[in-house]
């Protein structure tokens, strides 16, 4: 398992408590887990993603990640209806491992941007993690 | 929280970036940096090494360690060994089981037959001091009973390269290796002697056996604790450039599952063992009815075995559930029939049409060009009932379900058993 230092936790995007990380781009917001994230579930070989048009609110899980160690759920950074989901995932897992900020999962229309303000800066995240 | 174990690997483990858990008391790798899945596929294309010095040895030494043994081991030590079932020779092993009095498992083991009168027993990490103290309470005259815990290193190296990896660290490894059938051991060092010596190229004397818990060709190798570190370098460096690999226990516990073999206290365990797919470990007799000997346990499994079977199982896709309290199984109208004892993800396999086809399945045999497997999940139930192969069920943790397939076995084309002489 990788120390903190050497994970990558860009500041473009903002990170939640479940190591979801979103990114902003207008009302849409594209969804992936941290690199933290993936470095400890190992690899994934599943992932499970929900339907274009399937609506959520903040908190609600909208799918799973399979990795060689256990199942583990994702959970929704901000609310909103999901306009896109990253098909390359069903064949090639991996990416995720890989290029976790790259191989975004969902992307959803926000339905209130303040939500994504709520969430955390690089910085917060980093130091939740260490804490 | 209390202080874990660890093995003389441990620091090398932690340097090499492991990603570390707690087995048992051990604080053990997971896996590498490679990955879990990169590892799995090492062993059956390749060759991965496992840190296995946490497992528990026990040696017997003197005239009456027989029949100690075939009092308490499952296995007839008269009667084991070769097609027409003679008695286990110097220098070869057998599988079996501890049973307590009430038919339960005590622990899994393979019982080495190092000489005439000495013999070793390899069983689970932490086991020792039940299993030694399970022997000796049981008596006899006659012999000694040593518990080797935390004494030895042992490493495990496994997949079709494993041979000749191996060959390169040992002093004249032709005469070695030639004649190493499934299941047979060699060498030795300090009470632990076969009549024949392997030494590593640099004098090391070790303990070498073919055997293994992944279900791919290799063996298992026994030295002084204090070798162990520089023997798993060396290993590790005679296998460069041919795919080796360090690996955790994560693949250990998926490439076993797919080989359809039980971990102990998981789907072995405080329960009678009947109804299983690992009935081979008891003592049958010709025609396979009756056993050919008396042992601990013998008369609870001759009682009514019951309705609750353990049975190997392999889903669709690569999902799994996680098992734990929350965890049953399910015909398919959603009737609860049973328990989840172990579910991993065999990443080695996967369906294509009605066949499970592994990355080591022939081409002529239905293994594609390019064949990139997503894998399958795959373990064991214990259900109320007895089903058959093709049968299917669910598999729920409460919010997933997911069906699966019960199987006679799970991955094929598994290398453990090739001739030896075709894998130098």
């Amino acid at each position: 398992m990788k120390e903190l230092s050497e994970l990558d936790f860009p500041e473009t995007v903002r990170y939640t408590e479940d190591h979801e990380w979103a990114a902003v781009d207008g009302e849409i917001v594209r969804i992936g887990v941290s690199d933290y994230a993936q470095d400890q579930l190992g690899d994934i070989v599943y992932v499970e993603m929900p339907e274009i048009g399937d609506i959520f609110e903040k908190g609600d899980e909208f799918g799973t990640l399979e990795s060689v160690k256990a199942v583990s759920e994702i959970y929704m950074p901000v609310g909103g209806e999901v306009v896109a989901v990253n098909e390359a995932l069903v064949d090639t897992p991996e990416m995720i491992n890989q290029d976790p900020y790259g191989a975004w999962i969902v992307e959803i229309r926000v339905t209130d941007v303040g939500e994504y303000d709520e969430l955390m800066s690089a910085e917060d995240y980093i130091e939740m993690l260490r804490g | 929280m209390d202080e874990p174990r660890t093995t003389p690997l441990h620091r090398w483990h932690l340097g090499q970036g492991a990603n570390m858990a707690r087995f048992g008391r051990y604080d053990m790798p997971l896996w590498y940096p490679a990955g879990a899945r990169a590892e799995h596929l090492a062993v059956i294309e390749a060759a991965g090494i496992f840190d296995t010095s946490h497992m528990a040895v026990i040696g017997l030494q003197g005239d009456g360690a027989r029949d100690l043994l075939q009092r308490c081991f499952t296995k007839d030590l008269d009667r084991c060994q070769g097609r027409d079932r003679g008695p286990l020779t110097v220098g070869r092993c057998v599988y079996g089981v501890f049973l307590a009095a009430d038919g339960t498992v005590i622990d899994d083991a393979i019982v080495y037959r190092l000489a005439e009168t000495a013999w070793m027993v390899v069983v689970n990490a932490g086991m020792g001091p039940a299993v030694a103290g399970h022997l000796e309470r049981q008596g006899g005259a006659r012999v000694r009973v040593t518990d080797y815990s935390d004494r030895l290193g042992k490493m495990d190296i496994q997949g079709p390269l494993a041979a000749r990896i191996l060959a390169r660290v040992l002093h004249d490894p032709g005469p070695v290796l030639a004649d190493m059938v499934y299941f047979s051991c060699k060498g030795g060092f300090d009470e632990l002697q076969t009549p024949t010596p392997v030494r590593l190229s640099d004098g090391t004397p070790l303990l070498l056996s073919r055997t293994g818990y992944t279900g791919e060709f290799g063996f298992e190798l026994f030295v002084a604790g204090d070798r162990i570190v520089s023997l798993w370098q060396t290993v590790l460096a005679a296998g460069e450039g041919l795919g080796i690999l360090p690996c955790g226990l994560a693949a250990r516990d998926s490439l076993r599952t797919g080989a359809v073999l039980p971990l102990s206290h998981q789907d072995i365990g405080p329960w009678r063992f009947v109804n299983n797919p690992w009935l081979f470990a008891l003592p049958w007799g010709d025609g396979g009815k009756v056993f050919s000997k008396d042992f601990i346990g013998a008369e609870a499994l001759r009682q009514d075995p019951g309705n609750e079977h353990t049975l190997p199982f392999a889903g669709f896709d690569p999902r799994k559930i996680t098992v734990g309290k929350d965890t049953f199984v399910t015909d398919l109208r959603g009737d609860t029939i049973g328990q989840v004892l172990t579910c991993a993800t065999d990443m080695a396999i996967d369906r294509i049409g009605a066949m499970i086809v592994s990355v080591a399945t022939p081409p002529a045999e239905g293994r594609p060009v390019d064949y990139r497997p997503r894998g399958l999940s795959c373990g064991f139930i214990k259900v109320n009932r007895l089903l058959a192969a093709g049968d299917s069920v669910l598999i729920t943790d409460g919010r997933r379900q997911i069906k699966v397939e019960i199987r006679n076995d799970i991955r094929p084309h598994r290398s453990a058993r090739r001739p030896i002489t075709s894998m130098l």
